[in-house]
């Protein structure tokens, strides 16, 4: 009888040690190659955007805008990035592709960015500031700005189906390039994602 | 013997007691919490309710918790901030999807308050509407736009219309249309009209006038003249001429978030069947009071210009409709319990003598208590109406009157009208004489 209460008692005592032990455990970090692909919840992640930027970079270098531009006017082409609208289902971060994008092209040497309006309001005032402040030599003067020639906008897509339990999640990326001079779409970019997601509805 | 029989007497009391003052103790600052979160708003100090809140759930693992936070930081204008706690119920909603095993079993046990809550249906639809309002008040109607798609693939899932919410349907139309998608905010608008109708054994409320208003508008815009046809006689209407907004002139959206929903409150029966102590048992089942007061408004402006606002979203009606379609798997699963406590008892009783068993009905007595939880700082009811102003700065009140025609309260704001645009005015009214910051009570 003793026995048998002592051992309750115990086990009671292990429990509640094993709680409080798991409530005051650190965290778990493991760092992962930012290339390797790892689905969660299913939602947009890391690994599409990452899809998304290597196809549309290697279709916008391919694609003859570039050649012909580059052969009509012997200087390579300035991009400014426009708006990409979510119209998804999910707040997308469209900033880490379109980053990727600006990063792969600049770095091929064919491209040129110039920087956003509110970047250039930014850079405008630090102008003016040097008009005041800066010594002669190293002032920048206004006026000089680079114009852009082409401006690259577009939106993210999403149709998604769903049952109790199961959803078919579709993705579809549009990028465009638009000639400033005359509106005329220089390049059409396109990425879709398929996903399929199912969830127990049972769980422990 | 005798020792060893004594001490393992002692053993089961102490055990029991501490078990008896540990579950007691959480079950009072539960109940606590809520009536005074619920006592600090009804009184109209959102301040102090918001204080209260977030000083519970650090690890942010309650779903209400996190509900109750992102409502009152919204009410107190903390919009982005409103939006991050909203965000981290709504992973919490995900992570809760499907039925837990254990807490089932805990539930036969202990009570239904074992079970996680995450959220009854309305509630779930009404934070993607909360989140959207959020939005729009930070002038980012493209996410707005985003918590509407969620909305929409949450009552997809769910099936046809019973659980189809009018408002988040018709809010989703006006973000649409605002946005300048006109054939996306007619498919919702008409949704919107279709759900009011199906679900008037719920809210019991008729197509709101503004509502009819704008499906008509769309449908002349986009062509659809025999469906405009239809409807005109579906509603009534003889004469109709779409007409546009005029330049140099703006819409103004109000949506008033009025009243508090209604708290859950506890009826019990203690039985003893056959005379014995270990043949006591106890059934506790939530329910709801009588409705309370409600208020209705009236936008005016300095030009003489006034309309009533309508109600376009009856929340206390919906969670009355959701307890009401709740309360017979509850009641079964409290009777289940009671059977499953006495056989406890008896059992108890049999192997460890009459002081176990005595301490097990108690403890079993005490531990049945009604699951009340639900999103108390939600509004009684959410109402609507819409207002064409000449563009810049417009003065406009909303005037709040009681049931008996009273004006008790007036909320005076200043808008930007655009030129032919829509512009959104969300608040909230609680309580007569509201105080958005801590303020000492009387």
């Amino acid at each position: 009888m003793f026995n048998r209460n002592c051992r309750h008692f115990m086990s009671v005592l292990l429990v509640l040690g094993l709680v409080a032990g798991v409530a005051a455990c650190k965290p778990i970090v493991k760092r992962e190659d930012p290339n390797s692909v790892k689905d969660l919840s299913g939602k947009w992640n890391d690994a599409d955007s990452r899809k998304v930027s290597q196809e549309m970079i290697q279709d916008v270098l391919s694609q003859r805008w570039l050649s012909k531009f580059t052969a009509k006017k012997g200087q390579m082409p300035t991009v400014i990035v426009g708006q990409i609208r979510n119209l998804s289902h999910e707040h997308i971060n469209t900033r880490t592709f379109i980053a990727d994008m600006q990063r792969a092209l600049i770095n091929s040497g064919e491209v040129s960015f110039v920087a956003s309006s509110k970047e250039r309001s930014e850079i405008r005032d630090e102008r003016k500031d040097q008009d005041l402040n800066a010594s002669e030599e190293t002032r920048k003067a206004m006026g000089n700005e680079a114009g852009a020639d082409f401006m690259l906008k577009g939106s993210i897509n999403t149709i998604i189906d769903a049952i109790e339990g199961e959803q078919i999640r579709f993705y579809q990326v549009d990028l465009n390039l638009i000639d400033m001079a005359n509106n005329r779409m220089v390049w059409a970019g396109q990425q879709k994602i398929k996903k399929s997601v199912e969830r127990s509805g049972v769980r422990f | 013997m005798v020792l060893i029989n004594e001490f393992s007497r002692r053993l089961v009391l102490l055990s029991a007691s501490i078990f008896l003052s540990l579950s007691l103790t959480a079950c009072i600052s539960m109940g606590k919490k809520t009536e005074t979160i619920q006592s600090e708003l009804a009184a109209g100090r959102i301040g102090n309710a918001l204080a209260i809140a977030e000083g519970e759930d650090s690890e942010q693992e309650d779903v209400l918790a996190s509900l109750d936070k992102g409502m009152l930081r919204r009410i107190t204008g903390n919009y982005q901030a409103s939006n991050q706690i909203f965000e981290v119920a709504k992973k919490k909603i995900e992570e809760l999807y499907g039925v837990s095993v254990s807490e089932q079993a805990g539930a036969l046990i202990v009570n239904d308050k074992t079970r996680s809550y995450a959220g009854d249906r309305y509630e779930q639809v009404l934070l993607h509407a909360y989140m959207a309002m959020n939005y729009i008040q930070q002038g980012d109607l493209d996410s707005a736009r985003v918590e509407m798609l969620q909305a929409n693939v949450k009552m997809q899932e769910w099936g046809e219309e019973p659980e189809d919410d009018p408002f988040v349907r018709y809010l989703s139309g006006m973000i649409f249309e605002a946005l300048g998608e006109k054939d996306q905010a007619l498919v919702a608008y008409r949704q919107a009209k279709d759900v009011y109708t199906t679900t008037k054994d719920k809210q019991q409320l008729p197509i709101p006038s503004t509502l009819k208003a704008d499906l008509l508008r769309t449908l002349a815009s986009e062509g659809h003249n025999n469906e405009l046809r239809r409807l005109k006689k579906e509603f009534g209407i003889k004469k109709y001429k779409a007409k546009a907004i005029p330049k140099g002139y703006g819409e103004l959206i109000v949506i008033l978030n009025s009243g508090l929903a209604p708290v859950r409150q506890e009826s019990s029966i203690v039985a003893n069947t056959e005379g014995e102590v270990v043949d006591t048992v106890k059934i506790a089942l939530p329910f709801y009071p009588e409705p309370a007061q409600r208020f209705h408004a009236r936008l005016t402006t300095g030009k003489k210009k006034s309309k009533d606002l309508e109600v376009v979203e009856d929340v206390d009606a919906l969670a009355r409709a959701a307890l009401a379609a709740d309360i017979p798997i509850i009641t079964t699963r409290a009777i289940a319990r009671a059977v499953i406590k006495h056989k406890t008892q008896e059992k108890i009783e049999e192997e460890r003598g009459a002081l176990a068993g005595f301490l097990a009905t108690v403890v079993n007595v005490a531990t049945e208590q009604a699951d009340l939880r639900s999103w108390v700082s939600l509004p009684q009811t959410i109402q609507l109406t819409k207002l064409v102003l000449p563009e810049g700065k417009n003065t406009v009140n909303i005037e709040i009157y009681n049931a008996a025609g009273m004006l008790v309260d007036t909320i005076k704001k200043e808008v930007d009208i655009k030129s032919k645009k829509s512009s959104f005015l969300a608040e909230h009214w609680l309580a007569p004489n509201m105080s958005l910051n801590v303020v000492a009570n009387k």
